[in-house]
């Protein structure tokens, strides 16, 4: 059963009562909101998600409502809480289905230490796991969206998910973020993908989110080994140029880009040796896209090998 | 509220034995697991449960959460010990032994209690003294006072029982010296040279003795009062209760001779009334029953510690306030007391300058 399959009375039900239950990868998230916004929001961005029996469990529970208090009777906000814990003050109500994903994102990083968490766009084809760790503002999104839209299987836009007994990237389809430019650009590169309205949000930039392909939803449950790693230099204008890294360097790189490696001490850091050791890492600088996914695919064809 | 209840009795029962995780419904593990976080016992349990090597029949959600909390619990107890090592270099210089008290010592004695456990500052023990060098030491190796009003400088360094807060420059720990166990201007006062000179060395860390861990517990939990309400610090409690005839023998002579025997019997009545110390002897009831308040006191008591356990939902908050005001009112005399509340108030009113 997906979301889309609920019936509307269904979902606005579930929704109000907090009974929701989304699979999103291998989590089960909880979804409690009395906005329209956000369930319109969740309709679209979400629509091939698996939904779970309503019922009492979850890895996560996120509530994204205006706050009480005599504020709201002036201006209009709203809040989420997360796992009973409300991490960031409120913000104007027009922002409440960034809300959403933001309170998936701080979920992710602040309670999956079962798995090694790592900020990477993963994205999978022909059996080879593209790890892309970099900072925000590097393009990774971008690059993830470009792939997408040319064959590659999306995994997350934004977490590398390591099971640390196998190794393994596990999938977390999400909404891709996707912001200013690059609405543009992808509009342009994808013409079929779903892109949501653009807010602006906190940083003050435009940020749309692209619904995640149906087939990437569908195969959540299915696990690859990175192979590769690359990480995005989105520069305006220059040259693509490739430079390949040390295996230390990749280490290095990929501990600088983890959420919660540190908490793993001994395993965390023989599972990052392990990736290096495994997977090929460069630094792709890149202006143009078309010729930034030619890159990536020639890298990953010599990592099949 | 019915499951904050259920709630708290699973998370009891499930601390005395992880079995009872076994043949949870779901709605139990919810109502376990949204208790066990909140009174961050969580990860003590989930460690727990590992060393047990007890295999579980539990939902994934439950079981990845149980193992995060594990994975978390893992890490707190390596940076506790990395932490304690670093203190320990930094007064060496002065040729001092800290002793190290509450999170942080039950961490390093690797008794049940210091499982996985969440320690927001270390606190240790040192001679009056010797307060003048060990500041000297901790400053030379990266410490440094958190900025503070002058105002609430004097309050720590005339009323209280510790110099005001430090923090480690690089690291971001918090690390409170303490010189005595209550305040300057409480009404009990353990003198400190008899918890030094009978500490004990676990390991290379040196703790307070265990009769002295159980006394320390109970009056910062019922006369200093800053966490109070918490049902962590009640199973903390039951945890340093385990001990035979021989250990309670000493309890009671250290709680004569340190002056803290109220502390130690409303500790142990509450502990047993929560369900968390079954197993203390009936006799150790006998044993600490001398030291019970009048009646109406001890009805009181018990009507406010029960609804702040989340007994009685309605009272919950009235009663955390109350039992936080009886605290402060055992801290200072009456006067002082009021000097302190009136220049808190002149501070946070909006005219102040």
């Amino acid at each position: 059963l997906t979301l889309a399959d609920l019936p509307p009375e269904v979902l606005s039900r579930q929704l109000r009562t907090g009974t929701l239950r989304l699979r999103v990868g291998p989590f089960i998230v909880s979804v409690r909101s009395s906005l329209q916004s956000v369930r319109h929001s969740l309709l679209s961005l979400y629509a091939w998600h698996r939904v779970a029996e309503p019922g009492d469990g979850a890895h996560f529970a996120i509530h994204v409502d205006p706050p009480r208090g005599l504020r709201r009777f002036v201006r209009r906000q709203v809040q989420f809480e997360g796992n009973g814990s409300r991490p960031f003050l409120p913000l104007p109500i027009g922002m409440a289905p960034l809300l959403f994903e933001g309170a998936i994102n701080w979920c992710v990083g602040a309670f999956a230490h079962h798995l090694v968490v790592l900020h990477a766009a993963t994205v999978e084809k022909d059996g080879v796991g593209l790890l892309m760790p970099a900072a925000p503002g590097s393009g990774k999104s971008t690059l993830c969206a470009a792939l997408i839209g040319r064959g590659w299987r999306l995994l997350s836009d934004e977490f590398a998910l390591i099971d640390p007994a196998t190794g393994e990237l596990l999938p977390v389809p999400k909404p891709i973020a996707l912001k200013d430019g690059s609405i543009a650009v992808i509009r342009a590169w994808s013409p079929d993908a779903w892109l949501s309205v653009p807010l602006i949000n906190l940083e003050g930039q435009l940020h749309a989110c692209q619904r995640p392909p149906e087939a990437s939803v569908a195969a959540s449950g299915e696990r690859c080994m990175p192979r590769l790693v690359v990480i995005p230099k989105f520069l305006a204008g220059a040259e693509a140029a490739v430079s390949r890294l040390t295996r230390a360097r990749t280490v290095m790189h990929l501990a600088d880009n983890a959420f919660n490696y540190n908490l793993h001490g001994q395993r965390g850091f023989e599972l990052l040796a392990e990736i290096a050791d495994a997977a090929p890492a460069a630094i792709l600088q890149y202006s143009n896209l078309e010729e930034g996914v030619r890159i990536v695919n020639r890298l990953a064809e010599s990592a099949r090998r | 509220m019915r499951r904050l209840r259920a709630g708290v009795e699973l998370t009891i029962a499930v601390m005395r034995d992880p079995r009872r995780l076994i043949g949870l419904s779901d709605s139990e593990w919810e109502d376990f697991l949204a208790v066990a976080q909140e009174t961050r016992l969580l990860s003590r349990v989930a460690l727990e449960r590992k060393r047990s090597r007890l295999t579980l029949d539990a939902p994934d959600w439950a079981r990845d959460r149980l193992e995060a909390a594990a994975v978390k619990g893992a890490q707190y107890e390596r940076e506790i010990g990395w932490e304690i090592g670093r203190i320990q270099r930094a007064l060496r210089d002065v040729d001092i032994d800290p002793v190290f008290l509450k999170g942080a010592a039950y961490v390093a004695a690797r008794i049940p209690c210091g499982r996985g456990r969440v320690v927001a500052d270390i606190d240790i023990l040192v001679e009056e003294a010797a307060l003048a060098d060990v500041e000297r030491a901790l400053v030379a190796h990266g410490w440094e006072f958190e900025p503070l009003e002058p105002y609430d400088d004097r309050y720590y360094r005339e009323w209280m029982h510790e110099l005001p807060p430090m923090r480690h420059r690089q690291r971001g720990t918090l690390l409170d010296v303490h010189h005595r166990i209550l305040p300057r201007t409480g009404r009990m006062h353990p003198p400190t040279a008899r918890l030094l000179e009978r500490s004990v060395a676990i390991d290379g860390v040196r703790v307070l003795s265990p009769p002295h861990r159980l006394l320390h517990a109970s009056a910062h939990l019922f006369q200093d009062g800053e966490v109070f309400g918490s049902l962590r610090d009640l199973a903390d409690i039951a945890s340093l209760s385990a001990g035979g005839e021989a250990f309670w023998r000493e309890v009671a002579e250290e709680a004569q001779a340190l002056g803290l025997g109220r502390p130690l019997f409303y500790a142990v009545r509450y502990a047993r009334r929560m369900g968390l110390a079954d197993e203390l002897a009936p006799s150790t009831l006998g044993l600490v029953g001398r030291w019970a308040p009048p009646p109406a006191t001890q009805a009181l008591m018990d009507t406010l510690v029960h609804a702040a356990l989340g007994g009685g939902a309605l009272l919950q908050g009235p009663a955390s306030g109350l039992l936080l005001m009886r605290s402060q009112w055992l801290r200072m005399p009456p006067s002082l007391l009021a000097a302190h509340l009136w220049s808190k108030i002149r501070r946070s009113s909006p005219f102040a300058s």
